[in-house]
């Protein structure tokens, strides 16, 4: 589906010749290596990359994740820069200054204030702007949070409110809107808050598990060492335990911190992204990633630990027999050097969601998820259907996939009760979809969207720098990057600009029952209940028209945003199972038209437990095959038992079918009259030469519209007067006018003519 | 065993079968006579009843060479012809009588005669097939002797035959109950069916469903408990056989099978009906699966029945597709048990929920038989209603039958692609309405005692009765 292109996996590719993964990073990355640059910072409330340099600030913006973004810039005075983060609403640009001074800057008048720590015994570790209704912005300090509001004016802070503890460190993103404050001699004591529109929450205190290597040794738990992950609207706490050898998960509720059990690691060095809800425990040290869906209570991975992939290079092409102007596009391709395509390379740093920003080098990769390639790797169809009716991002190519293996199934004539667990899986899904209204919002975004198109893939309007200069820059670059973003990538921010429920984050009350945790999006479905969605598209279109206002070129990045299509959801309608996989199928499955039925009837199983309709063509399908293997009998139970639910199209195509069967046919005309279709079947029924009952069954139900001629034929064919007699006599009486009419006049002829035959 | 207690000559009942193509030439008359019963009757007696009958027959024959006689109604007694197959005939001779219930429906008894030999096809094939494997004619005979009286047994009452009379003319044999079931429970049970045909056919052969064999075996619930080990064979659901069309299959030996006797079957552990009534048939090879032949698809099947409390179960799958019988019917059983049989247990749930019970289809004010001739099923007033009827009625609605047989074999032979409609009303001395319906090929009977004396109540009440249970079908105004 995607262009990979094939040359960058047939070569040596960053990974050798094996080109099989799960996860990939595509060429082009987001350039954004800018001379005098001081590091590289990532704004997860705003989804913005910034890169300050002596007196301006230059940002990106990372969702749509684009590689042509243009970067805009801010005037700001210079000074050192620990931290940038715009506010909610863009207004504002606050910068970290120091351990005790943050400055702000608003961006539309350019007026300048400074906020300070009052004493020097505390110093600030960081700060984030908040939705939260009481206050605007949050700054976590080694004494505690102090929980300020913005002006009117945006002229001054003021202090709404302190809450005093002792911090070591702390892990704030917005997407999970949850701050974690590590304290105590291990730092393995947390305390946390969730602070979003829907007030502030104040989670239990609760501390993280660490083994010991010795009895007395007592390690201390780092930072970079817990991550929070938010997944299927859930939001969960990862802890490295380097001693085990083990990551620890604890789900966060509203009145509780359960631990969750634990993943094993391979890798002293571990990063963790969240693509589309699925896990990736990128094991650093041993260069691969594992996918975990945590959806279910189960840990089992979704497959096999498989290496970070690099596509879309266009490595090979190098070869001399190119002509010239494709050398020269080659040379400006081949702008990545060796350094950079280091895939786990030492300047990664994992942005969570699913960013990797490569800061010796000013690249921003974004994760991908290979979805062909993961439900390949599994033979278990059912449990990839699962996986696959869960994914949001690609939704499209999920669906398509849904329905390719729904068709290998039956072209491989699986066992029907596999084939019966795999149509459970997505008409449930379908079901659910509908209730929540995500398969008809996905139908209009895929109407209003040409189909699938691949990223453009031309090299980026500042990729023009040449690999030279970051040689120049690199090392500053790099080591001023450490400390900054190593900083920022706690604050981690979502890709996904959807207005998705995803991204609407809160902590549930404790569900007692573990049953919860897998029940299809109940989770989700309640946190929206609870109202506390976070207003993600504030924040998108508030951006969107700073950035418009700045007269930037954004059609670039709108074209590429779609040209993916935006279906939200995977769901499979009966009607599409139909189109897309029985009637398709049913032509090369000609042969085996038993083993097809079965199929239908499972399906029809599933889908009337779900109470969903069918299209009639499915019923009519059914009949066809039935018919064709002249099973009358069972065709006839069906009908009866309306498993095959009546309506015309069904009544017709049983006609049809019944011009071998009488039975069959008569099931037809009934239910025509059943479904009272009254013309159709007084017409059906003079044309079986049942023109008396047709009269009776046409006076008692009014039916006019069938021509008297059509009566008066198949009275004329029975070559009985008297019927012919009995029914002129009946439209001369019930039809008013009839006697003036051509008809009567031949027929009265006729009549006299048979008549005289007989006494003659 | 069993069978002397039946040949007490008091009997006014008689039956017949001989072949007229044997025993034409004086001295060997005996010859023609292939079954008779009562057996114990002398051979003088037998030769005059098939004497007589085969002087009928040669007589109609001139006037009608392709139906002979169907009935002679003498003064004491009724002769009803069957011609089972081309020049072997079955005939019954029932004594009439107005005070001992001796009130006969024609048709009703030649339905009897069909059914045992559609059923004795089934089960060793065609009389004519026997003849010609062993002209003597002795392994026929003991055939159609034991087999016959097997099935004679079920009308056995005391040591008298009762054959349906007056009294059963809300009944139609050769149907099966309809059952009416929701379209949830009929998905599963379609499954169900389908799901063992695919796991049971397609591990031996995927040729096998794609033959034409009607692949769904049939399921029925019914009042057959006390006999549940023999319903699924004997008489009960002889009417459920009777859908397959069927000839030989059977062994040239004299060890008769006796698939009709009612305490050969038991109940196996693992739920299948096993019977060792196929063990003598087939002498040293041990076969113990019962096979019969399906005339339709010309196809020897293996019948393998299986029960769960009221469902029956009956699988049918070809011999060709099992290379090695006794493997591979264990295997199909294994796969039955493995895959459906907690399936089976649902739908029997289901359906024994949705079974209103005996009384389920009574409808209060009239005792009604609805027949759909097209599938063999029928539904009627619980047996237990009719009863309340009064014999005047009954023998009002028998005699409304008989003409309305009469009737459709006039319009079947005038012409036999059409279905008739046709509507009588009778108002009986007892001041009962007689109903009788037609309407392409579905029939409905109805008697209402005790009820309003206009025809216009009686035929609203029929017009009522067919919207609601009908879905309109007899209300063609």
């Amino acid at each position: 589906m995607f262009p990979k292109a094939s040359s960058s996996q047939s070569t040596t590719g960053f990974s050798g010749s094996d080109a099989l993964s799960h996860v990939y990073i595509r060429y082009p990355p987001l350039r954004c290596d800018i001379p005098g640059a001081r590091g590289l910072f990532y704004d997860d409330g705003n989804k913005l990359l910034f890169s300050p340099t002596s007196d301006q600030i230059i940002s990106w913006k990372t969702s749509p994740f684009s590689p042509l973004v243009i970067p805009t810039s801010d005037s700001v005075c210079e000074g050192p820069v620990l931290s940038i983060r715009y506010s909610i609403d863009a207004k504002v640009l606050a910068i970290q200054r120091s351990n005790h001074e943050i400055q702000f800057w608003n961006r539309e008048t350019g007026n300048t204030f400074s906020q300070k720590c009052k004493s020097d015994s505390e110093s600030i570790l960081g700060f984030f702007w908040t939705d939260c209704p009481t206050c605007d912005i949050v700054f976590v300090k080694t004494s505690g949070l102090d929980l300020f509001s913005l002006d009117s004016e945006l002229k001054s802070l003021h202090l709404v409110e302190t809450k005093r503890f002792n911090v070591s460190w702390y892990v704030y993103t917005h997407e999970s809107r949850l701050v974690l404050l590590a304290s105590g001699m291990q730092c393995k004591s947390f305390t946390g808050y969730q602070l979003s529109s829907a007030g502030i929450i104040r989670l239990p205190r609760f501390e993280m598990a660490m083994a010991k290597s010795e009895a007395n040794s007592k390690p201390v738990l780092a930072a970079e060492d817990v991550h929070v992950v938010t997944v299927y609207g859930r939001i969960y706490c990862l802890q490295v335990d380097k001693v085990a050898m083990l990551l620890n998960s604890y789900r966060f509720y509203r009145d509780a911190v359960v631990q969750q059990g634990s993943l094993p690691i391979f890798s002293s060095k571990i990063a963790v992204s969240v693509v589309d809800n699925v896990l990736l425990v990128h094991q650093v040290d041993a260069k691969v990633v594992i996918l975990y869906d945590i959806f279910s209570d189960s840990r089992a991975p979704i497959s096999a630990p498989l290496p970070l992939l690099l596509r879309g290079f266009p490595r090979s092409i190098t070869a001399s027999s190119q002509s010239s102007s494709r050398n020269a596009e080659d040379s400006e391709a081949k702008d990545l050097s060796d350094t950079e395509a280091i895939i786990y390379g030492d300047g990664w740093t994992f942005l969570v969601p699913d960013l990797i920003c490569d800061a010796a080098n000013g690249l921003l990769w974004k994760i991908h998820l290979d979805l062909e390639a993961i439900s390949a790797s599994s033979s278990e169809v059912p449990s990839v259907l699962e996986f696959l009716q869960r994914r949001k991002l690609e939704a499209h190519k999920a669906k398509q996939l849904c329905l390719a293996i729904s068709r290998t199934l039956i072209l491989e004539r699986r066992p029907v009760s596999m084939f019966a667990r795999a149509i459970d899986i997505l008409v449930t899904s379908y079901s659910y979809s509908i209730k929540t209204g995500s398969y008809l919002k996905g139908m209009k975004a895929e109407k209003s969207l040409p189909s699938g198109v691949p990223q453009v893939n031309s090299p980026s309007t500042i990729a023009d720098d040449s690999a030279s200069r970051v040689d120049a820059y690199g090392k500053s670059v790099k080591h001023e990057s450490v400390s900054g973003v190593h900083n920022d990538s706690m604050n981690k921010s979502p890709t996904f600009s959807g207005s998705d429920s995803e991204d609407n984050v809160t902590i549930e009350p404790l569900k007692t029952s573990s049953g919860d945790l897998h029940s299809l999006g109940g989770n989700v479905e309640s946190k929206i209940l609870m109202g506390a969605e976070v207003p993600s598209d504030g924040v998108q279109s508030g951006l969107q028209s700073q950035l418009l206002g700045l007269g930037n070129n954004l059609l670039n990045s709108n074209v590429t945003n779609h040209q993916e299509p935006q279906v939200t959801s995977a769901a499979v309608s009966p009607d599409e199972m139909y189109s897309f996989v029985i009637s398709p199928v049913e032509e090369e499955m000609s042969g085996d038209t038993s083993y097809m039925v079965s199929i239908i009837i499972e399906f029809l199983r599933s889908v009337n437990s779900e109470k969903i309709k069918v299209h009639p063509n499915l019923y009519v399908l059914t009949i066809q095959l039935l018919a064709r293997n002249e099973r009358y009998a069972e065709l006839g139970l069906f009908v009866i038992n309306k498993i095959l639910e009546p309506s015309k199209e069904v009544a017709l195509q049983l006609l049809e079918s019944g011009r071998q069967n009488i039975q069959t046919r008569k099931l037809g005309l009934d239910m025509l009259r059943q479904l009272s279709l009254h013309h159709d079947y007084v017409v059906l029924l003079v044309q079986d030469g049942y023109y008396l009952e047709a009269l009776r069954y046409a006076r008692k139900n009014k039916v006019n519209s069938v021509r008297p001629s059509l009566f008066l034929e198949a009275a004329y064919a029975s070559n009985d007067p008297q019927h012919v007699a009995a029914v002129l006599r009946f439209f001369s009486d019930f039809i008013p006018g009839f006697k003036s009419t051509s008809d009567h006049n031949s027929y009265c002829r006729i009549l006299a003519e048979m008549n005289s035959s007989i006494t003659a | 065993m069993g069978l002397s207690s039946v040949t007490t000559g008091s009997d006014a009942t008689k039956f017949c079968i001989f072949d007229l193509r044997r025993g034409q030439h004086e001295g060997e008359e005996l010859d023609k006579i292939l079954f008779f019963y009562p057996a114990d009757l002398p051979f003088s007696t037998q030769l005059s009843v098939i004497g007589l009958s085969e002087g009928l027959i040669t007589f109609t024959r001139i006037f009608s060479p392709e139906a002979a006689c169907e009935v002679i109604e003498a003064e004491g007694h009724s002769h009803v012809f069957y011609e089972a197959e081309p020049d072997v005939w079955m005939v019954m001779i029932v004594e009439k009588s107005k005070e001992s219930e001796a009130i006969w429906r024609i048709d009703a008894l030649r339905r009897v005669l069909k059914e045992v030999h559609s059923l004795f096809m089934m089960f060793h094939g065609s009389i004519r097939a026997l003849l010609d494997k062993e002209p003597s004619g002795g392994l026929v005979r003991s055939h159609l002797y034991t087999f016959i009286m097997d099935y004679l047994s079920d009308f056995l009452v005391g040591k008298k035959l009762q054959l349906p009379n007056f009294r059963d003319s809300l009944k139609e044999r050769g149907t099966v109950q309809m059952l009416t079931i929701g379209r949830e429970a009929a998905i599963e049970v379609q499954e169900d069916t389908i799901n063992l045909f695919t796991y049971a056919v397609l591990r031996f052969s995927p040729r096998a469903l794609s033959s034409g064999l009607s692949s769904w075996s049939y399921l029925r619930k019914g009042n057959v408990s006390s006999h549940a080990a023999t319903g699924s064979v004997s008489a009960n659901s002889g009417a459920v056989l009777d859908q397959f069309y069927r000839s030989s299959g059977g062994d040239p030996s004299y060890h008769i099978a006796r698939p009709l006797q009612q305490d050969k079957w038991t109940k196996g552990k693992d739920g299948f009906l096993v019977s060792d009534i196929w063990k003598a048939e087939a002498g040293s090879s041990a076969a113990t699966t019962p096979t019969i032949w399906l005339q339709k698809t010309e196809e020897k099947v293996f019948l393998c029945t299986f029960q769960h409390r009221n469902l029956t179960l009956i699988l049918l799958f070809p011999v060709i597709s099992l290379l090695n019988e006794e493997q591979g019917i264990s295997l199909v059983k294994q796969q039955v048990l493995e895959n459906a049989s907690l399936k089976i247990v649902k739908v029997e749930e289901k359906l024994s929920k949705g079974w209103g019970g005996e009384n389920a289809y009574h409808v209060s004010g009239c005792r009604y038989l609805l027949v759909d001739g097209d599938r063999n099923v029928s539904r009627a007033s619980p047996p237990t209603k009719v009863t309340t009827l009064t014999k005047e009625s009954l023998v009002a609605l028998n005699k409304l039958r008989e003409e309305v047989d009469l009737e459709k074999s006039r319009a079947k032979s005038d012409s036999p692609d059409s279905d008739k409609d046709m509507e009588i009303c009778i108002r009986a001395k007892n001041n009962a309405w007689v109903i009788a319906r037609f309407t392409r090929g579905k029939e409905l009977y109805m008697v209402l005692e005790k009820a309003n004396e206009t025809l216009l109540y009686a035929s609203d009440t029929v017009e009522n009765f067919s919207n609601r249970y009908c879905n309109g079908l007899f209300s063609l105004d």
